[in-house]
């Protein structure tokens, strides 16, 4: 029984590791206050990483979390297209592309620029360690200022969870899903879990509630405390 | 063997109902609006899949009365793409009615996929305005 307590106890210290429920220092939000944009315009993702689908991938991810905080989430896919037909095909582009420019193009109030600064799985003999890292900034459309930004890393490493008794047959087995990882490396989960983290409001200084919550505006002193 | 499984039972139970607990519900019904955003940017070429699973999210969400931002735009600018005009433009409205954070870029669209429509009823202008969709 002595056992089980314990175990119970690592699980559940893991696991609030892993649900973002960990405090994080508090941010100013004067300037976001001010602002009180109501809707989000999401722009295509500019990569830092050398994977060449990671933009597309990540782009597909944000637009839930962003929403479920309550704020009008202009429909990505449309916008990417626009503006593509538009001359402006590549994510680099549109970022040094002047703000209010693109908030009068589409009638947003404040546009949310991502970074890719990592997307990649490195082999390490016997396992394989997947990292991403994301750079969040949320610009205003009335001054062009930032008023939000959050910086993410994840990194996942398969556990060698499960001993089988055998050394050498515990090896093969990471191997095996080291090699597994290295093929196929899915970074979707981590990618939403750095979402997850980056939006949640107040412990993870994120973006607090929009209009669409019955918090908006009510939210904003949690934070202190 | 009893003896071992339960505690290991009863701390994934727990693992469970703190996943769940630190993840609520969501405000709205996106059915699988991310990971069919995903695949169509792994496979483009299928858009008739696309359209089918945002059609899929569309009814689904106004049943439940719970339609998330941006999605009834998407499925228009799909069936705009795909060359249904008419009822792109009823979603672009849809979109327009439920949000009025979208008016400006629905004005936009409805303006475009009519002008689009006239186009394409002018016999003379017929092959290059086809020719064209893409880029409009």
């Amino acid at each position: 029984m002595k056992r089980s307590f314990i175990l119970i106890l690592v699980v559940t210290f893991v696991s609030a590791v892993f649900s973002g429920c960990a405090t994080v220092p508090k941010k100013d939000y004067a300037a976001f206050q001010a602002a009180d944009p109501h809707s989000i315009l999401i722009i295509p993702v500019v990569n830092r990483s050398v994977d060449v689908d990671a933009p597309d991938y990540f782009l597909s991810t944000l637009s839930i979390p962003v929403a479920e905080r309550g704020y009008y989430v202009f429909p990505v896919d449309m916008v990417k297209h626009l503006l593509e037909n538009n001359g402006l095909s590549d994510a680099d582009l549109v970022h040094n592309a002047d703000t209010m420019k693109l908030c009068s193009m589409f009638g947003a109030d404040s546009v949310l620029y991502v970074c890719i600064e990592r997307w990649d799985a490195k082999y390490m003999l016997i396992t394989t360690k997947v990292t991403v890292d994301f750079d969040y900034k949320l610009k205003d459309c009335k001054t062009g200022d930032v008023i939000w930004t959050e910086r993410k890393a994840m990194v996942y490493s398969p556990q060698q969870s499960q001993s089988s008794g055998n050394p050498l047959a515990d090896l093969v087995a990471m191997a095996i899903s080291a090699a597994i990882t290295k093929g196929v490396p899915n970074y979707m989960p981590l990618a939403h879990q750095a979402n997850a983290e980056a939006f949640a409001y107040p412990k993870g200084g994120g973006l607090p509630a929009g209009p669409y919550l019955p918090e908006h505006k009510k939210d904003y002193d949690q934070q202190k405390k | 063997m009893a003896k071992r499984t339960l505690p290991l039972f009863v701390a994934f139970v727990m693992l469970l109902m703190l996943a769940q607990g630190c993840a609520p519900s969501r405000k709205y019904a996106w059915g699988g609006y991310d990971a069919d955003l995903y695949s169509h940017y792994k496979h483009p070429q299928d858009r008739e899949a696309h359209l089918e699973h945002l059609q899929e999210y569309v009814n689904n969400a106004e049943a439940e009365d719970r339609v998330p931002p941006g999605l009834y735009a998407e499925y228009g600018y799909c069936l705009y793409e795909l060359g249904n005009i008419d009822e792109a433009v009823l979603y672009f409205e849809k979109e327009k009615a439920k949000w009025p954070e979208s008016n400006v870029l629905m004005e936009k669209m409805i303006r475009n996929a009519r002008r689009q429509q006239e186009n394409l009823r002018r016999p003379s202008s017929m092959d290059s305005s086809q020719g064209q969709e893409e880029t409009k």
